[in-house]
């Protein structure tokens, strides 16, 4: 499938020149980025420029495939109209980037060619540091608050990179929502002065920082700046830092990426993140940035990162120490066969099989191999999402037939355990079989209606104007008790005692949890407690291979409810926070 | 959208609750979780009696349950506890079958574990589909496996007049074919037409 891309080369340097014509190699970091798209089927291009310099793409430099326009545009209201244009007339899917933007080819891939996001941002959750980027908040993979100069994002959890992908489905609105965009950028509504003066003190009290940081004798001195009685404002900075923070405004001005995201999620369209991973990334402002960052970016092993990358980031403490460190390693190794995922998922439910008919002999040697080839089973499980991240080879078909069999490798195991228990140690132990398997269907059935009803509320988040820099409602807006309800400050005399008291339990246990948060022993353990699929399959293996079923299902059903116990509590007392 | 009926489709209701909670659901307005731990605590109550079966006792406290979550099918499950109510559900759904097999007929206990396991993996489909396809399972595969009212009712019935083994074996077998043909040939339809996916819920692979 091929798409359009729409690039702005609108974001001045630090000489005034479009910063996307920046050297590095023997092109510029557009035409870089025009080749990796390129690569990507993108075939029809839109490069936009402010008037005078239409010059920097250079026919030359452009892949023969790609049908390209050169768009002049005064100003972000007028890039924001191309936008809506483009959106209007054409089909298939649209890419907006920032033109200046450095990255590996493949973070690029992650967000074109991933069937899982249809609409959809590369993004970071690692801290950016000195970028000038803005930032999103996500909900449950959802994006629902995204950040612009005019536009403020609360509690924000992810960096935007500047590069975004329209499916052809959501074409109709991203036009309507650039069309607004284009103009609001045209008349700045009343409210976003105020606004933009607010970020620009905040850059600035952040410079102010950096400066005595910088001057302090020691890091306790650093540490003990107080800005608290400095005027911020009349504070004496050096030309150099002016003159950036005044480049960052009229860079911030022109990222008119990140106010078609803003426009897009409130607008109520379903944005995903496609992760940087370890890959690089830099918008570079200066030769000088520039130079460096292709440097930097040279210094990547892409293909380290990549299997690196492929590990699942929130998996269990066991799949992360004891599977995740070899499993992709097979991985890559099944890459290089070319195995397709599926095939693994495949090979690891007659694995899983195979380990089930082992422990259904009963006899020690046979549950000591049942144990192993449960291990073996399960490693496969992890080669098989890690060999799909690593050769982006996803389907819905793949992560369904995934879910699937791990459920019935589990049950089968069950089953398989319980044969064994008769036959091998004249021990019936299917109700405590039975058990089990009821106790871990109801655990993720809690899963998954807890998560759905995460999407409800998401869902039933309300649209906010674009105009308002506020990325909540305000208490002035609600005209009815409906709305009321829906927001979070809700004044504390309407409710109830039992209310306020349930209120204060959640809370508390919020607070309780993000503290448990803080040890990275602790995050493991809360994880470890909840019995993952891999410890429940470490503990399966280690219990049938030394003891016997009965002690297998004991120890699984006893750390299994105390496990949903847990969990319930915790998530009972969240909803009613 | 699918949003807003997950919740409502996870329940598997039959007949009988739906019907329940079309008569009663607006004369009844009561949250869907208080009706339904009203509804279970009688019934656990009953089952966890160890001197066997109480025909009349379970005979009530089954069709009391089942009456209340029944109504509590016409409640909205957007409270913030609503998300409580399916896998209420299947607790007793699946804790009502393997107890009373356990005190009817222990030696059939082996055919409720594959009986559990078939209406598990139907559970699960209901989920995943959802979530990936953006659909439920037809009508006619909700219908034919009676819901979890339906199941309670049978398995009282059989567990009261006998043939509980032979009605479960009967049940997992045909169930399962159908589940799995069924599920099976959507799956594939649905990949054929690669429908694009609207979400990919990340925080909830780890099972």
């Amino acid at each position: 499938m091929t798409a359009t891309a729409i690039l702005f080369a609108t974001t001045p340097s630090e000489d005034g020149s479009p910063s996307a014509d920046l050297r590095i190699g023997d092109g510029s970091l557009l035409t870089h980025l025009l080749e990796q798209l390129d690569s990507l089927d993108v075939r029809r291009v839109y490069v936009v420029v402010r008037p005078g310099y239409e010059g920097i793409v250079d026919a030359a430099s452009i892949p023969t495939g790609v049908q390209w326009t050169v768009v002049g545009s005064a100003s972000a209201a007028d890039d924001l109209q191309v936008v809506a244009d483009v959106a209007a007339k054409g089909r298939g899917r649209l890419v907006l980037a920032m033109a200046d933007v450095l990255t590996h080819r493949e973070a690029l891939a992650g967000l074109l060619a991933d069937p899982r996001v249809v609409t959809g941002i590369l993004a970071t959750t690692a801290r950016l540091r000195s970028s000038w980027t803005f930032r999103t908040r996500s909900v449950r993979g959802r994006i629902v608050s995204a950040g612009s100069l005019y536009h403020q994002v609360r509690r924000a959890n992810a960096y935007f990179l500047g590069v975004l992908k329209v499916d052809e489905r959501d074409r109709p609105v991203l036009a309507s929502v650039a069309r607004e965009l284009a103009a609001l950028n045209a008349a700045h509504p009343t409210q976003w002065p105020a606004r933009v003066e607010d970020v620009q003190r905040r850059w600035r009290t952040r410079a102010v920082r950096d400066h005595l940081v910088l001057a302090a004798a020691d890091a306790e001195a650093a540490a003990a700046i107080d800005l608290e009685g400095i005027d911020v404002d009349a504070f004496p900075l050096g030309d150099d830092v002016e003159a950036r923070l005044a480049l960052r405004r009229r860079v911030s001005e022109n990222d008119v990426a990140a106010m078609v995201l803003v426009g897009l999620v409130r607008s109520g369209v379903h944005l995903t993140n496609s992760y940087l991973r370890r890959l690089f990334w830099a918008r570079p402002l200066s030769q000088e940035a520039a130079a460096n960052a292709a440097a930097a970016m040279g210094t990547y092993d892409e293909d380290k990162v990549l299997l690196a990358s492929a590990v699942k980031a929130n998996d269990g403490f066991f799949t992360t120490y004891f599977v995740s460190p070899y499993s992709k390693y097979i991985a890559r190794w099944a890459a290089h066969r070319g195995w397709t995922p599926n095939g693994v998922t495949t090979l690891s439910m007659a694995i899983g099989i195979l380990a089930a008919a082992a422990f259904a002999i009963g006899t020690r040697p046979a549950l000591v191999a049942g144990a192993v080839l449960l291990q073996v089973a399960f490693a496969f499980d992890c080669v098989d999402g890690q060999l799909a991240r690593y050769t982006r080879q996803f389907s819905k078909l793949g992560a369904w037939l995934d879910s699937v069999l791990d459920r019935g490798k589990e049950y089968a195991v069950y089953a398989g355990l319980a044969f064994g228990a008769t036959r091998g140690f004249h021990d019936d132990v299917w109700t405590l079989a039975a058990a089990a398997l009821v106790l871990q269907t109801c655990r993720h059935m809690m899963e998954f209606s807890y998560s759905a009803s995460q999407h409800d509320q998401i869902a039933a988040i309300p649209m906010l104007p674009l105009d308002q820099p506020e990325d909540r409602i305000l208490p002035a807006d609600l005209t009815t008790p409906e709305d009321a309800s829906s927001v979070e400050q809700v004044t504390d005399d309407q409710q109830s005692w039992g209310q306020r008291a349930l209120h204060t339990a959640g809370r508390s246990a919020i607070t309780v949890s993000r503290l448990l948060e803080r040890r990275r022993w602790m995050r493991w353990g809360k994880k470890i407690v909840v019995l993952p699929i891999g410890e429940r399959f470490a503990l399966i293996s280690l219990t049938a291979a030394i003891w016997d079923p009965r002690v297998t299902f004991t120890v699984l059903l006893l750390w299994g409810s105390l496990a949903a116990s847990y969990v319930l509590v915790g998530r009972i007392l969240r909803s009613v926070a | 959208m699918a949003d807003t009926s997950a919740l409502l489709a996870y329940r598997d209701d039959g007949p009988l609750a739906t019907v329940a909670g079309r008569i009663l659901g607006s004369t009844l307005r009561l949250p869907a979780v208080l009706l339904t731990v009203t509804g279970a605590v009688p019934l656990v109550v009953v089952l966890a009696a160890n001197d066997g079966i109480n025909e009349l006792a379970l005979g009530l406290a089954t069709g009391w349950f089942v009456l209340l979550a029944g109504i509590a099918s016409a409640q909205p499950h957007t409270g913030s506890l609503g998300w409580l109510v399916p896998p209420m559900l299947r607790a007793v759904e699946y804790g009502y079958l393997l107890r009373i097999t356990v005190l009817s007929e222990p030696n059939a206990v082996p055919v409720c574990f594959a009986l559990l396991a078939v209406l598990a993996y139907h559970h699960y489909d209901i989920v995943y589909r959802l979530r990936h396809q953006q659909i439920s399972p037809p009508m006619w595969v909700g219908a034919l496996g009676g819901g979890w009212d339906g199941r309670l009712l049978a398995a009282y019935v059989f567990a009261v007049a006998g043939g509980l083994r032979e009605a479960m074996a009967t049940a997992a077998v045909v169930l399962a074919a159908v589940y799995l043909v069924e599920s099976t040939v959507g799956w594939l339809r649905f990949s054929q037409a690669q429908r694009p996916a609207l979400y990919e819920d990340e925080q909830d692979e780890d099972e």
